[in-house]
């Protein structure tokens, strides 16, 4: 990804619009009982366009914001986001995203990772209680809305951030060559 | 990318238990009126989604109700005695059965500006702070499913213009709590990821709890420590009381009043004497 000020402040913009939209909107609505959670989707889509660097600072950044907006521990969060992050932009600096399959099913399986995650540093932290069944639920399902959501997110923010992303093949079929001294 | 995993290691260690800090303030202070705008921007469509959710949720559960009717019918009888019994204790130990606000504390009123979005954690944030007179440790009601205000959580950090609330049902969250009518007295603690069941263990009891039994507050004094919630709190109600689970382990289980997944509007009880 080429960074220029213009895409850098799409890319601030693109996190604390993320985080907010997370915490007014999807983890306040619930279907079927669980509130989907926009953001692995998010990191899993910007690592995918941007690489590895790209990823784990977006995944980091997305993290200590969601913990100052919830006044929650620092780290936490981010710990496991920029985890995200970087596993996305590794897959898209070592395989070709040939199907449209792949984006949504990153999202679905970086997002069940995610909430693994989540739950180990609450374990490191301590929890001193029992652990019910229904977790498991919620967790399977948070993947499906992110295998849902995941495509519309990475489809906007590739439009969003196509001047900066190197290796736009479609961009570049469809742009017409110039022809000399026609 | 080491350095941020190292950085994030180094963040969570120092900033681990100690509430709030200063940069958190600082983003919560930007932060706070652009979230309490678009919480109220979006909450046309979030009630849009929800309303879906409840309705699909709402059929399932007519012909559940149609079941429990008929078996209700049965257990009418001893109710109505349980209730006149139940009223008279009320009345002998003080306690308001609308669950008003216990006297001596200051209610400050607050949206849901946000929830955390992890199945782990069970906290959300509030747009009221330290500026309005909320507090660390401070109770926190919200609308109970009938009538009346039933405990949600307490304050767990506290910036200017926003704090943290953990809900009951959150890995961390210890209540104090007793049994009415009966009394008996134990801690009640969530089932991380059913915020719909929570269980009220060690009880100090050996007589046996039956299901529909009010759970409150206990307020116990100690001493050198204190409850952090007040006495007589409404909480929630006994659902599940299994006589072997009761005989081997002590526990019941709880459904609090107040529905801790769509908790919209809270209150939080400031000042007044714990315990």
């Amino acid at each position: 990804m080429i960074l220029t000020p213009g895409i850098l402040a799409r890319l601030v913009a693109v996190v604390v619009v993320g985080v907010l939209l997370q915490l007014s909107f999807f983890s306040q609505v619930a279907v079927f009982h669980v509130s989907p959670n926009l953001l692995p989707a998010l990191i899993v889509a910007l690592g995918l366009l941007g690489g590895t660097m790209t990823g784990a600072v977006t995944g980091f950044s997305v993290g200590i914001l969601l913990d100052c907006l919830l006044i929650a521990p620092l780290g936490g969060a981010s710990l496991v986001l920029l985890g995200v992050g970087y596993l996305a932009g590794l897959f898209r600096e070592r395989f070709e995203i040939h199907s449209w399959l792949v984006v949504p099913l990153l999202c679905a399986i970086l997002t069940l990772l995610a909430e693994v995650g989540f739950g180990a540093v609450a374990a490191i932290l301590g929890i001193d209680t029992t652990v019910s069944a229904l977790v498991v639920r919620d967790v399977l399902l948070k993947s499906l809305y992110a295998f849902l959501l995941g495509w519309p997110i990475y489809a906007g923010l590739k439009r969003l951030l196509r001047p900066a992303i190197v290796d736009d093949l479609e961009a570049r079929r469809s742009r017409r060559p110039t022809v000399l001294g026609a | 990318m080491a350095l941020l995993v190292i950085g994030s290691f180094v963040l969570l260690t120092v900033t681990y238990g100690r509430g709030s800090d200063g940069v958190q303030r600082g983003v919560s202070t930007i932060f706070s009126p652009v979230q309490s705008v678009a919480d109220r921007a979006l909450k046309p469509a979030r009630d849009l989604v929800n309303w879906f959710d409840e309705t699909f949720d709402a059929r399932g559960e007519n012909s559940r109700l149609k079941t429990q009717l008929d078996a209700a019918r049965e257990q009418g009888v001893g109710a109505q005695a349980a209730l006149a019994e139940n009223a008279q204790l009320l009345k002998l130990v003080g306690l308001d059965r609308g669950g008003a606000i216990p006297s001596g504390y200051d209610t400050v009123t607050a949206r849901v500006t946000g929830r955390n979005p992890s199945v782990w954690y069970a906290d959300v944030t509030i747009d009221a702070g330290s500026s309005d007179g909320i507090a660390v440790e401070d109770p926190v009601v919200g609308a109970a499913s009938g009538e009346g205000a039933a405990l949600v959580g307490t304050i767990s950090a506290v910036t200017r213009g926003s704090a943290s609330v953990e809900l009951i049902a959150d890995h961390g969250s210890r209540v104090g709590a007793k049994v009415v009518p009966g009394g008996a007295q134990g801690v009640l603690k969530p089932e991380v990821g059913d915020p719909g069941d929570l269980i009220l263990d060690f009880l100090n009891s050996t007589k046996l709890i039956g299901r529909g039994s009010s759970v409150v507050t206990s307020g116990w004094r100690g001493p050198g420590i204190d409850s952090r919630y007040p006495p007589n709190l409404r909480i929630g109600e006994v659902v599940k009381a299994p006589i072997r689970e009761q005989e081997a382990s002590q526990l019941v289980h709880v459904k609090p009043y107040a529905d801790l997944r769509s908790v919209d509007i809270v209150q939080v009880l400031t000042g007044g004497s714990r315990g």
